[in-house]
């Protein structure tokens, strides 16, 4: 095997011009791949945690199929706070509604919270772009999504009146207005619990309860356990919450995945091609290997080792690039009016996937030119024909 | 001891749809410790004999055997053990590797056969062919009568019971070629080296213990 590796080495040394270019091709595809999953990663887990840090818990829980309301909250609310890993709760109401303000009318969602409760478990009242946040019993106060109050153009302190689903009307005061880089932006008011409680005469209902635990990797092992000490049925993990906007990404996976084969078909293209014209320059010397007793195999590891050295240089300059572009743009990220910014985000695992999926690409581009190099014809390879 | 034997050997090549018989029943031995040139006109098959002898390439039908051992139909990696341990080759032109330094080239027949000491026998072999000071430089580097004579080192790398040499001076000149057939004669003398060498020049052949004259695919008796 020694002697085998000694000649790859030597081999790939003396052609190390020819090489080059292989290498970088190599290199850049390996980078590219980095880059474009980190960012993948990046964009999807930034989406994720927005959305699990602003509007879901660890487990939420749902009315039952048929009931439109979780019946019973104060009971439950009761039994949450019983529960050893459950850290908080919040209890919320959701409906729909119109928003009218000088003449203009618009249809919104609106979402009742209480705020000392739903601080407990997310951070969705710290995204405030402008006036101040909705305190706890703060009664008649709104907040108002940013692009509603681009459209009615409303700014903090102005009153506008909110028609409930049941036909009620009621006047609030804007105390902020809200901007979340999520959906919610659109067409959205939050306003206190109690509020919403007594405008569709609602007691001790809720439309879901977002829980949040100690370990939100449990998540799945209490989803259980509170299904059956609340009596509940629907229960979903944040994972599952968050499923629908995976989905929405698979899309851009694909083009990104498509980006990659490209990158690794025009290295492996590359490695190929070159290999081969090696090889076929070679056919005199890869006659003598094998005249001198170098057996078919030990031939084909020559080219194959070859390959593995050009792929290793490739790819350790690919993953240093790869990292280096990726920490770049991690710090630089490009700004994005929903997300606030797209970058990509550094894992480890972005530079063992890219250079394990490269090395076999690179082997098998190899395989080919080096079966041919372990079946040159011996007699034909010295007396050259 | 016969140490290369062929009965009845036999060569044939299509071209196109022309069977070219390059051997055509050849029946010879040589012995272990002798020095046989082989001469004969341009085609006669001398070459490939040397390549069937040297187990490069198998017969069409006949027998080679080697130190008594029938090797006409082993497999490729059993020839390739064979040629590795027990043949060294030298032919007229090119043999070298480029890319590895003289040392290297005569060092890696060594390494290829696991021996430890390949460091100190490759320039013991390199004083004997005379360019003990030439050991890091590359083939390239080299005169033609130099490059043959790393070539012969080369070959004795793994003490071969055969030396086979196809035309070793035939791209060389008088005073090169001379010393070529010398440093031969050295070590048919010295080491018992069996050597089975192709040529055409009567006087080098003239310089081996017989000759074998070939003509159209078999052997002359004169
Ligand atoms: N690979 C081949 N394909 C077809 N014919 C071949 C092949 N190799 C040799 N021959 C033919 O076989 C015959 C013997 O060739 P060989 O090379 O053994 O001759 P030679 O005696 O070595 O000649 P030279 O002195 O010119 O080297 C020639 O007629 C040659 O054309
Ligand atoms: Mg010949």
């Amino acid at each position: 095997m020694s002697s085998i590796f000694f000649y790859a080495r030597k081999d790939a040394k003396k052609n190390w011009k020819t090489f080059f270019f292989v290498i970088i091709a190599i290199a850049i595809s390996t980078a590219n791949i980095i880059i474009l999953n980190g960012f993948m990663d990046g964009i999807t887990d930034g989406f994720l945690e927005k959305n699990m840090d602003t509007s879901s818990g660890h487990v939420n829980i749902y009315p039952d199929e048929q009931d439109k309301y979780i019946e019973g909250l104060g009971i439950k609310e009761k039994k949450l706070e019983g529960m050893d890993g459950v850290v908080a709760y919040s209890p919320r109401i959701t409906a729909g509604g119109t928003l009218h303000y000088k003449e203009k009318f618009k249809t919104i969602k609106i979402l009742a919270l209480d705020p000392s409760k739903e601080n407990e478990v997310t951070i969705l009242l710290s995204k405030v772009d402008s006036g101040e946040t909705l305190a706890t019993n703060d009664r008649d106060g709104m907040l108002m999504s940013y692009r509603l109050a681009d459209d009615l153009k409303v700014k903090p302190g102005d009153e506008a009146t909110i028609v409930f689903e049941n036909g009620k009307p009621r006047v609030f005061k804007i105390r902020g207005i809200l901007h979340t880089g999520l959906a919610m932006d659109t067409n959205t008011i939050i306003i206190n619990f109690e509020d919403a409680a007594e405008q569709l005469n609602l007691f001790n209902k809720a439309s879901i309860i977002l829980v949040k635990l100690q370990d939100e990797t449990l998540s799945g092992q209490y989803k259980n356990k509170i299904s059956e000490e609340l009596g509940i049925q629907k229960i979903k993990e944040w994972k599952q919450e968050i499923e629908s906007v995976l989905s929405s990404f698979k899309t851009f996976r694909e083009i990104s995945n498509f980006m990659n084969a490209i990158g690794l078909f025009t290295g492996a293209v590359s490695v190929g091609i070159v290999l081969y014209i090696n090889i076929l320059h070679k056919r005199r010397q890869i006659g003598i290997l094998k005249a001198i007793g170098m057996k078919d195999l030990q031939v084909l590891f020559v080219y194959i080792l070859q390959a593995v050295f050009l792929g290793a240089i490739g790819i350790l300059i690919g993953d240093a690039l790869g990292y280096a572009g990726t920490k770049y743009l991690e710090a630089h990220p490009f700004p994005d009016p929903t997300l606030g910014s797209l970058g990509p985000r550094f894992h480890l695992f972005l530079i063992y996937d890219a250079s394990l999926v490269t090395m076999l690409i690179v082997i098998l581009a190899a395989a080919f030119p080096a079966l041919m190099a372990s079946r040159t014809n011996i007699i034909k390879a010295i007396w050259g024909n | 001891m016969e140490i290369i034997k062929t009965s009845n050997l036999k060569k044939s090549y299509m071209l196109g749809k022309v069977e070219v018989k390059a051997l055509n029943g050849v029946d010879t031995s040589v012995e272990q410790g002798e020095f046989v040139a082989i001469m004969g006109p341009s085609g006669c098959g001398k070459s490939t004999f040397l390549n069937l002898a040297g187990m490069l390439d198998t017969p069409t039908s006949g027998e080679i055997y080697l130190e008594g051992n029938d090797v006409t139909n082993m497999n490729s990696n059993t020839r390739a053990e064979y040629r590795l341990k027990y043949i060294g080759f030298v032919f007229q032109f090119f043999n070298l590797f480029n890319e590895l330094t003289v040392m290297e080239n005569v060092m890696f027949p060594m390494m290829l056969n696991k021996l430890s000491d390949y460091k100190d026998r490759s320039k013991e072999l390199l004083n004997l062919v005379g360019l003990g000071d030439r050991l890091h430089h590359l083939p390239s580097e080299l005169s033609g009568g130099q490059q043959q004579r790393v070539t012969i080192a080369r070959s004795l790398a793994n003490n071969p019971k055969i030396l086979l040499a196809d035309e070793p001076t035939g791209n060389l000149d008088t005073k090169s070629s001379i010393e070529i057939i010398e440093l031969f004669r050295k070590l048919n003398q010295e080491r018992e080296q069996t050597i089975v060498m192709v040529t055409h020049s009567p006087e080098i052949g003239g310089m081996a213990d017989r000759i074998l004259h070939f003509r159209d695919g078999t052997i002359e008796n004169i």
